[in-house]
């Protein structure tokens, strides 16, 4: 836990206004620290917002004043404003002469690195980029075959065929395995982000680094890292299936955003974004009826909802909890009276304050819920893992958005 | 020699902030009548804003508008270009309206923006409704805050500049800027706290 707290950083962080250095900083302690993460995200909404301020257009009589003040005696060209004294040395032959020196400077200076600089090798990339190597079969790197070993530069295309996978290290913080039939491009990589793209098919990530780290963008969502393991899987519609093995994850599009925990799952569809998290091991039911609560009824449409909240377990309150903000006002009662039944709140969490969305009663309530969906996974070994991202994460829908 | 700009119709009914280049700056400060037009048009809706929430009328922000470009058309011969066009424009937007606000001695409240005030729209028809209410609530809740933190939030949302420029403009650190727009941000927060469900959606 970091002794110095980060809350007065908030909105340079949110506007990106701060070194790569301290950007990690804050990200770094955001995740252990309940107190800046309050008032970060209380900052966040500020300047959410702030961002809805309009600007008001000017009416039209304004320049009909304006010349009137301007060009009232009857001129038609403005006096000239009064000519400054220009110091001798910037005068405009001295300028020039500056210029030309520049110019013969930068291309001696451009000659002799040409001539000193060695040529590259076959199959290297020149700027940043990622090793790669082969699992099986011949995947590629534009048209050239991926041997045992090869680079991936920013811009440059991983592809696999039906029987080819391939691993990418992600510089220093982690691994990606590529399945057959999936495209991938490094989008970028620097020490503040590194983000693939993933066009279609599979690949599996495992990443050790402090969240807003390591992105993958597939064309109906940002799938952000927040120090986890999982898979992500993008169909021939652009829609596309996150699942998550160690960890947490965030999906996003624009305002719409999802954090899904180990032994969970989260789908997108294209122009929507994210949909809402659900664990696994759900009935297919309720999984069917959440998809249409998220993808496909109308305004009004009840009956995919009421099948979500009946057909609802202990270990689904993940769903229900973040349905929460999701659904209509005349809804929430309905959403909330299910999870309260299943998992009654702490106490300081009111019916009330839950209806309408107070941040802290909501935060509370998810806190004592990760208890249980960590204790409920699936995965043995995994829950220590899952505790730990549990307890230190209380992010909720945000603003960040798709490149 | 400077270069005569050429203005047409089209590029007034174009015209942007990002339109005005150092030629048309050259040209305004030539006299050149057309040219102050351009600038005019680039910059009228963004002006006006500012000077709408400083004053918290539109009447007076209409004046203020007005002498704002003349002092800029009578005085733009002494930009040096020792810093950004825009730095030099908003500063002396700024001194506008805090002088008039120092001449009038009070504020006057958001509710007596006149309901013929027009947003620029940029989104469709379906949500704009909410979109208006949302703007509304945070024009009220901008027309409450001090002044020291209501600046930044407008340079920064209304004109879009960095911290930096803000910094430039207002003539204070890059830090303070941060201190201040951190605090503007809590204060809506904590004013708009209502609004959270409609944001989520």
């Amino acid at each position: 836990m970091f002794s110095k707290h980060v809350s007065s950083l908030s909105s340079a962080y949110c506007h990106d206004e701060i070194s790569p250095e301290q950007s990690r900083r804050v990200a770094e302690h955001l995740i252990s620290c309940r107190r800046c993460r309050r008032e970060f995200e209380e900052v966040r909404f500020g300047a959410r917002l702030a961002a809805h301020l309009p600007l008001i257009e000017s009416p039209d009589s304004l320049w009909g004043g304006i010349e009137i003040a301007l060009y009232g005696n009857g001129r038609t060209v403005l006096p000239l404003p009064r000519k400054r004294i220009i110091p001798y040395l910037m005068q405009p032959r001295f300028a020039l002469a500056s210029l030309a020196l520049v110019v013969l400077v930068t291309g001696l200076a451009t000659f002799w690195l040409r001539q000193n600089k060695s040529p590259l090798k076959s199959g290297e990339t020149m700027g940043p980029f990622w090793d790669v190597a082969r699992l099986n079969g011949a995947p590629r790197i534009g048209s050239a075959l991926v041997g045992d070993k090869a680079k991936l530069g920013v811009g440059q295309w991983l592809e696999t065929d039906t029987t080819s996978r391939a691993q990418i290290i992600v510089s220093d913080i982690g691994q990606v395995e590529i399945d057959p039939n999936t495209r991938v491009r490094l989008v970028e990589t620097k020490p503040t982000e590194h983000r693939l793209e993933l066009a279609q098919g599979r690949l599996s990530a495992r990443i050790s680094a402090p969240p807003k780290l390591f992105f993958v963008d597939t064309p109906s969502g940002v799938a952000e890292d927040l120090g986890c393991a999982y898979t992500l899987e993008v169909d021939k519609a652009g829609g596309s299936l996150l699942r998550v093995t160690m960890g947490w994850v965030s999906l996003q599009l624009k305002d719409r955003e999802s954090v899904v925990p180990a032994g969970a799952a989260c789908a997108t569809k294209p122009g929507i974004g994210p949909g809402t998290p659900y664990f696994e091991d759900a009935s297919e039911q309720f999984r069917v009826a959440l998809s249409s609560v998220d993808f496909e009824r109308d305004m009004g449409d009840y009956v995919a909802l009421g099948i979500v909240l009946s057909s609802a377990r202990v270990r689904d309150t993940l769903t229900l909890w973040n349905l929460l903000p999701r659904v209509s006002s005349p809804e929430r009662p309905l959403v909330y009276d299910r999870l309260a039944k299943l998992a009654p709140p702490p106490p300081g969490v009111t019916r009330e304050g839950v209806l309408k969305l107070n941040q802290q009663m909501l935060d509370a309530w998810k806190e004592q819920l990760e208890f249980r969906w960590a204790n409920s996974s699936p995965s043995g070994p995994l829950k220590a893992w899952a505790k730990v991202w549990a307890r230190g994460l209380g992010k909720l829908n945000g603003v960040a958005g798709k490149k | 020699m400077l270069e005569q700009t050429a203005i047409h119709a089209e590029q007034l009914v174009q015209s942007s902030p990002d339109s005005i280049n150092s030629g048309v700056i050259q040209a305004c400060q030539q006299g050149d009548r057309e040219a102050f037009r351009l600038l005019f048009e680039a910059y009228k809706d963004r002006v006006f804003s500012i000077a709408c929430y400083s004053l918290g009328d539109e009447a007076g922000a209409d004046d203020v508008t007005q002498q704002i470009f003349v002092k800029l058309f009578t005085c733009i011969g002494q930009f040096r270009g020792e810093s950004e066009f825009t730095t030099w424009l908003y500063r002396l937007v700024i001194n506008s309206c805090l002088d008039e606000r120092r001449r009038r001695r009070r504020f006057l409240p958001v509710e007596e923006f006149t309901p013929m005030t027009k947003a620029v729209h940029t989104k469709p028809a379906e949500t704009r409704y909410e979109r208006r209410e949302i703007a509304g609530s945070v024009r009220e809740a901008i027309g409450g805050l001090k002044p020291k933190m209501r600046l930044p939030i407008l340079l920064k949302y209304i004109e879009g500049l960095s911290y930096e420029e803000i910094a430039a403009v207002l003539g204070c650190s890059k830090g303070t800027v941060a201190s201040r727009l951190n605090r503007a941000h809590k204060a809506l927060a904590k004013k708009l706290g209502h609004l959270r469900g409609e944001l989520e959606l």
